[in-house]
């Protein structure tokens, strides 16, 4: 190994380390940014900007909206304090009214707006088989009360209504 | 001239009550000259109400702001187009227009029918003349458009006091998709009593057998398809007018368009199971009740203030008279079902779960339970004020954790259920049926996730949207197949022949693929980007394969508006494609500031532009910069939705022959010969599945 490149190559090392450092720090710096601009992103869309426009905060873009751009500064304040989201959130509502949430919170009778559009499907999906079942009743009990039928013309009953919904579908 | 309005006004209201009277007398004595004058009294109301509607039009153009109604909406500036739109406006013109609308339909169904159906007509023409009482009476009584500025003097005399100029449309409506919405939306809500003004009519009567839903078929599809434009312009107003970026924030009063919708849709569908089998019948009436009742109650949430929304129009006590009207047709839908319940006896029974029956009363359940969802979110703000004295808001992050997987499973059942056949499906036609679109629609799956399309609902919905569209194309290619077997013409003559001889099915599979478009639309929101910044002239931002150069801020103006606008030049991979001019502008009568969006639509996205103002620390213009994909294909579904209605509201072509010349035989010949008369009579008949 000559003279020369023994002094270079530490300068080399030194030169490529210090531009990986400078890159993971750069890295880890906009990261953290991208990281905190999604945090408050997805904070802003659990809560409602409060100027009436009935919007998403992040969304809420009425020209001469007094509210949406204090609203914005201090989520994002919030978010590059680190403070956790539901501490946020708690903020805001305690600021802004229960108004401010986006969605109703999971808690006393706000239950029911989350619970009642899964149960009262469920019960008209109990319902819907409970006809279906009187219905094949009724059908059974039609088809035994009915006229005798002999074997040779049930069969070909059957044969015909095969043939029906083959060409009906 | 305010007058000769306001006394058409009466008059229309007049006929109406007679109309509603004489059909009641007629329909009991049977005396057929009661009836005819009835009759004739209603089409006189569409002939009074056009009357008073073109009197108002008239004062728009003539600039008359001695009228409150014309002060408050209009302005000398105000192009023609929009004084003509600005009709309906406000609470009492769009009233006044609502009542229009609905004599309009009433005197078409009335014109129609004239010689038809002697048993329903005069029951039907009873139900249709209440109902367009009740909106004269809010005309004449409650909000009428003919007001004027001023009052009695000392002396009592009146004194008219015009305005030099008026107030102004609102900003937001001047844009020409208002000119076309609400009309759309209104002829979709007032369609709608016809079908419910038949059902009713059918039930008080006693009409024998499932005529009402043949009579009213047409006019319920005419109306659902209103409806359904109604909705898709409001949805490309909001995303080229609010500039949200979106099309969609399920505010109550989009909301209160949309129940309506799903229940014709249920309604739709549902009909087809009573004409082919005789069933649901009780069920059908409900639907059509209901949508009805639906339509009104979207009517009484947008003008009374009892849900906020950037849409509804002022608070007022006009609230109370559509729920007393609410409560009355209630009332009287559920009197008329108990005292003729008896009447609605299902004729058939289900044969098998796996029938194009159950997959129908699959999807009612479905799309009643996403407008329970949609009805129950949208109340919910007013019903947990009223229990625990808290108002709450329900915003679109509710909404769409409750409707988008109701959404997939419809989405899932459009493919399902034209695969199924009536009465029973044998396994061996489901795996012929379904194996292919399922195989593909699930490799689509896997090939887009392996391509990174990670996002769980939108993987979902594009999967069925493959399925779906598979299997509608199916169901052309093997029909035509037969018929390209049989005449000897090529496939794609075939596909024309055989959906022209039963339009209502394959315009359904065309609406249907409609859908499919629209929902490869939604799924695209989830890949929405977006960035907004403080831009100078000569300063960039880049979102996706875009970079977006401020050019330079300008100032224009007309008599009508000053606007301030940005030109921004747009680079594509580093090349020049276009330049984009987003505006802030200042309209002068109502002093109001709105946006006006710069868009560069194209197949696979949107690049959307705000001129968001300028920052009130910098004082720099903010541009906020939007990347939408597949926004198109919404656009593009709900044309070919209207297409496949209007295809399906064309009569079926009569098939010149169903059977080649060497085979082809008599009935009578093919019954002695023992083959299948069931099969002859579903070959040559109009199937309307």
């Amino acid at each position: 190994m000559t003279k020369a490149r023994v002094r270079i190559l530490p300068i080399l090392c030194m030169g490529i380390a210090s531009f990986c450092l400078a890159t993971a720090v750069l890295g880890y710096v906009l990261a953290a940014r991208a990281q905190e601009t999604q945090r408050a992103k997805t904070l802003g869309q659990k809560l409602l900007c409060v100027c009436g426009c009935n919007q998403i905060l992040t969304a809420c873009n009425h020209v001469g909206c007094t509210y949406s751009h204090g609203m914005l500064k201090e989520l994002d304040d919030r978010v590059a304090r680190n403070e956790p989201d539901d501490l946020t959130i708690q903020a805001f509502v305690q600021e802004y009214g229960s108004t401010v949430l986006a969605a109703p919170p999971t808690t006393g009778f706000n239950r029911a707006a989350w619970i009642m559009p899964i149960v009262v499907p469920l019960i008209a999906l109990y319902l819907f088989f409970e006809l279906i079942r009187r219905w094949r009743q009724r059908a059974a009990i039609a088809t035994a009360s009915g006229p005798a039928v002999s074997a040779e013309l049930l069969a070909r009953a059957q044969r015909e209504a095969g043939k029906d919904d083959d060409e009906q579908r | 001239m305010d007058i000769f309005g306001s006394f058409a006004l009466i008059l229309a209201f007049l006929a109406a009550v007679y109309a509603f009277a004489a059909g009641i007398a007629g329909a009991i004595t049977r005396r057929p000259l009661l009836t005819r004058s009835a009759r004739h009294a209603g089409i006189a109301v569409f002939g009074l109400v056009t009357l008073a509607v073109a009197s108002l039009e008239y004062f728009f153009f003539i600039d008359n702001f001695s009228m409150a109604y014309v002060a408050a909406h209009s302005n000398r500036a105000l192009p023609a187009f929009y004084k003509f739109a600005a009709l309906w406006a406000g609470q009492e013109g769009s009233l006044l227009f609502w009542s229009w609308l609905l004599s309009t339909y009433v005197f078409l169904a009335l014109f129609v029918n004239r010689n038809k159906h002697p048993e329903l007509m005069p029951y039907a023409g009873v139900v249709m003349a209440g109902v367009e009482i009740f909106f004269l009476t809010l005309n004449n009584f409650v909000a009428s458009p003919f007001g004027v500025l001023g009052g009695p003097d000392a002396s009592g005399t009146l004194r008219l006091a015009a305005l030099g100029d008026g107030h102004g449309l609102n900003p937001l409506l001047q844009y020409p998709e208002m000119v076309i919405h609400p009309p759309m939306l209104y002829l979709g809500y007032t369609g709608f009593t016809i079908p419910f003004a038949f059902a009713l009519a059918a039930l008080l009567g006693r009409y024998p057998g499932e005529k009402w839903i043949h009579i009213t078929r047409r006019w319920t599809m005419i109306a659902w398809c209103f409806q359904s434009i109604g909705i898709l312009l409001g949805a490309h107003w909001a995303y080229a007018v609010l500039g949200w970026g979106g099309y969609w924030a399920w505010d109550p009063v989009e909301n209160a368009s949309l129940l309506p919708w799903i229940t014709g849709t249920a309604f739709l569908h549902s009909v087809m199971m009573q004409e082919k089998r005789g069933m649901l019948k009780v069920w059908n009436v409900w639907l059509v009740f209901t949508t009805f009742m639906l339509c009104i109650l979207g009517t009484l949430l947008t003008r009374s203030g009892v849900i906020s929304s950037v849409h509804a129009f002022a608070q007022s006590s006009i609230g109370n008279w559509f729920v007393g009207f609410l409560a009355l047709a209630f009332i009287v839908c559920f009197w008329s079902y108990w005292l003729n319940r008896d009447y609605l006896r299902s004729d058939n029974a289900l044969d098998s779960l796996v029938s194009r029956e159950s997959s129908f009363l699959f999807n009612n359940l479905i799309l009643l339970a996403a407008c329970f969802a949609v009805l129950w979110g949208t109340l919910f703000p007013v019903l947990s004020e009223w229990v625990v004295g808290n108002k709450i808001s329900v915003g679109p992050p509710f909404f769409n954790k409750v409707n988008v997987p109701i959404a997939l499973f419809l989405l899932l059942l459009t493919g399902v259920g034209p695969l199924l056949a009536w009465r029973k499906t044998s396994f061996d036609a489901l795996r012929r049926n379904f194996a292919w679109p399922v195989i593909i629609g699930v490799l689509s799956g896997i090939v887009a996730f392996i391509f990174g399309f990670r996002e769980i609902y939108s993987l979902i919905c594009l999967i069925l949207c493959v399925f779906v569209t598979l299997s509608i194309a199916s169901e052309f290619y093997r029909g035509a197949r037969v018929i390209a077997a049989r005449d000897g013409s090529n496939i794609l003559t075939a596909i024309g022949d055989l959906t022209m001889r039963n339009t209502r099915r394959y315009g359904g599979y065309i609406v249907h693929f409609g859908m499919v478009l629209i929902f490869i639309g939604i799924a695209g929101s989830a890949f929405n980007k977006d960035v907004q910044m403080e831009m100078a002239p000569g300063q960039s931002l880049a979102i996706g394969p875009y970079t977006i150069l401020c050019q330079n801020f300008d100032r224009v103006a007309n008599n009508n508006f000053e606007s301030e606008r940005a030109t921004l030049e747009i680079f594509r991979n580093g090349r020049s494609e276009m330049m984009l001019y987003p505006e802030r502008r200042f309209f002068l009568a109502s002093e109001v500031t709105e946006t006006m969006v710069a868009v560069q639509s194209k197949p696979l996205h949107d690049l959307y532009v705000v001129y968001a103002g300028r920052s009130p620390e910098t004082g720099k213009p903010v541009i906020h910069a939007y990347l939408n994909p597949l926004v198109k294909w919404i656009w593009f579904g709900g044309i070919v939705v209207v297409l496949g209605t209007g295809l399906a509201l064309l009569p079926n072509r009569r098939a010149a022959l169903v059977l080649k010349p060497a085979t082809e035989q008599s009935w009578g010949d093919a019954v002695a010969k023992g083959a299948s008369p069931i099969g002859a009579v579903a070959r040559s008949s109009d199937g309307h599945d």
